[in-house]
């Protein structure tokens, strides 16, 4: 289903900003231009997704992990190494994020799942049920604007998870809307995890990595350095956390003592 | 997975140029009027002050000097707004790209689209009926299509190119706009291309947008059909124009996500 094979991603870092065209043409012409340097971002990443399978991504920031989602979903393409997805693809977006604040609800529903790849017919008829979903009857013809955030993460929350795919790429929590919503979406992520869908979640909150994900994957460095079963993975993690922490404890504790001698 | 054309291209363009109708020009009625009405507001400028000079290349009549100029601006201003307009759509929609996978030619295009869709309802029926005053030829109403489908694959490969450059290069808005300065300067908008000496003439005429206002006024000001060499001509650096939008486009896209 979701298969990668020894992907490496390089990219460009981001602190020089030369992109001037003039600039670049003087460079060029005084034979000052260097290429700009690069950055490995995932180093080696293998890995076998099957259809069906929760899959919690855990990891300390700038690992990688959120790179991780974006090479699934075909938004960056490896410097090396292969990915290859089979099935349609939803990423879940943040909070707004597809949405254009100045078109109506309805309007929206149907440019964000376009967006995501839906074909615009199969978008319109699924309006009410999303509607329904999100408890946004009355809003039809508001503008996205108008709607509380709460309601804005309704919305998105009832499009991304009613767009038939196969596959939904989640960024960070579900904190979505007020208890009952949440209860309700619960229930949809349960009944996603009955279906037949593949779920790759990423998440700093171990909680619900552990609820949600048979299966984890920690990546740090670009590099994945556990894989197996979620009990097993997270354990490794927060053991390898604590160790990291203890270690920065140890060193400023010297440091401390040092100065103090 | 690279396929030529993503299958979700029209559904795209077709949701984002809707988004672009409703949005930018919201409450449309009034930017349609307003497209329809600004050429004539300017030809009139034009033609209060250069009306004198050069009504003698337009028979002796003001009103035809008025309806040349009219055609001028319309043309001109079509494809420098359009492109412009188009300019930094990829860049804008780095946000929505960085996270789902979307054609990036959508971007341009929609905002093409939409341009051409609202200036075009404003000015065609102008156009259409200054052909039929001057012609009382139907035939040349339709015929206006010609050189409409040359502007219009000039747009597009042009709005490929700089909304492609831009991505790479930022400070592309200040040069383009640059180059759309010397592009309206080197169109015969206020001036018959006839007081343009021989010589210089010879350059000007390599500015395809000149080919197409001429072409154009030949049709819908006089009963003559344009010279076949000069539809030619434009439909030619049209079509080398769009091929040449696309192929640029093709070879920019694979490292666009780099710099976005």
């Amino acid at each position: 289903m979701i298969k990668l094979d020894r992907v490496r991603l390089e990219r460009r870092t981001r602190e020089e900003h030369a992109q001037d065209l003039k600039a670049r043409l003087f460079a060029l012409f005084t034979g000052r231009y260097r290429s700009p340097r690069r950055k490995t971002v995932l180093d080696d990443v293998s890995l076998a997704i099957k259809r069906g399978e929760k899959i919690g991504i855990i990891g300390p920031n700038g690992a990688g992990k959120s790179t991780l989602l974006k090479m699934i979903c075909g938004v960056l393409h490896p410097t090396s190494g292969s990915v290859r997805v089979d099935g349609r693809v939803a990423p879940m977006l943040e909070l707004g994020a597809g949405f254009d604040p100045d078109l109506t609800v309805v309007d929206n529903i149907v440019l964000y799942g376009v967006l995501l790849g839906v074909p615009r017919r199969d978008m319109i008829q699924r309006i009410d049920a999303i509607l329904a979903f999100a408890e946004l009857e009355d809003y039809r013809e508001f503008p996205v604007r108008a709607l509380s955030s709460g309601m804005m993460a309704r919305l998105g929350f009832a499009i991304a998870t009613d767009v038939p795919a196969e596959i939904l790429l989640i960024d960070e929590a579900l904190s979505v809307g007020d208890e009952s919503f949440r209860a309700r979406s619960r229930e949809r992520i349960d009944s996603l995890w009955h279906a037949d869908r593949t779920i790759v979640l990423v998440s700093h909150d171990l909680t619900t990595v552990r609820s949600i994900c048979d299966r984890t994957i920690w990546i740090a460095h670009g590099r994945v350095m556990g894989d197996g079963p979620t009990e097993d993975v997270v354990r490794e993690y927060v053991r390898s956390v604590d160790q990291t922490a203890i270690a920065l404890l140890m060193r400023a504790r010297k440091a401390t003592a040092e100065r103090i001698s | 997975m690279t396929k030529l054309v993503d299958p979700r291209l029209a559904d795209t363009v077709g949701v984002l140029f809707q988004r672009t109708l409703k949005t930018r020009y919201r409450g449309s009625f009034l930017g349609v009027l307003w497209s329809a009405v600004s050429p004539f507001a300017m030809a009139a400028v034009y033609s209060a002050i250069f009306g004198h000079v050069f009504a003698a290349q337009y028979g002796n009549s003001v009103v035809r000097y008025a309806s040349a100029v009219y055609i001028g601006l319309a043309v001109s201003q079509l494809f420098i707004a359009g492109t412009a307009q188009a300019l930094p759509s990829i860049v804008a929609g780095s946000g929505l790209l960085n996270k789902i996978r979307i054609p990036f030619e959508a971007f341009p295009l929609s905002i093409v689209a939409a341009y051409g869709f609202q200036q075009l309802v404003g000015t065609l029926p102008v156009l259409a009926i200054l052909t039929l005053i001057d012609t009382h030829d139907p035939l040349h109403v339709i015929a206006l299509l010609v050189p409409l489908a040359s502007l219009a694959m000039l747009i597009v490969g042009v709005a490929l190119i700089v909304s492609g450059a831009d991505v790479f290069f930022r400070d592309i808005p200040y040069i383009y706009d640059l180059a759309t300065f010397f592009i309206l300067l080197t169109c015969p908008i206020f001036y018959p291309a006839s007081i343009v000496a021989p010589n210089v003439l010879r350059f000007l005429a390599l500015n395809p947008l000149f080919q197409i206002i001429e072409e154009m006024r030949a049709l819908i000001l006089t009963n003559d059909w344009p010279d076949p060499a000069t539809t030619a001509l434009t439909l030619g650096e049209g079509a080398l124009l769009f091929a040449a939008g696309i192929a640029a486009f093709a070879a920019m896209r694979s490292h666009f996500m780099e710099e976005l």
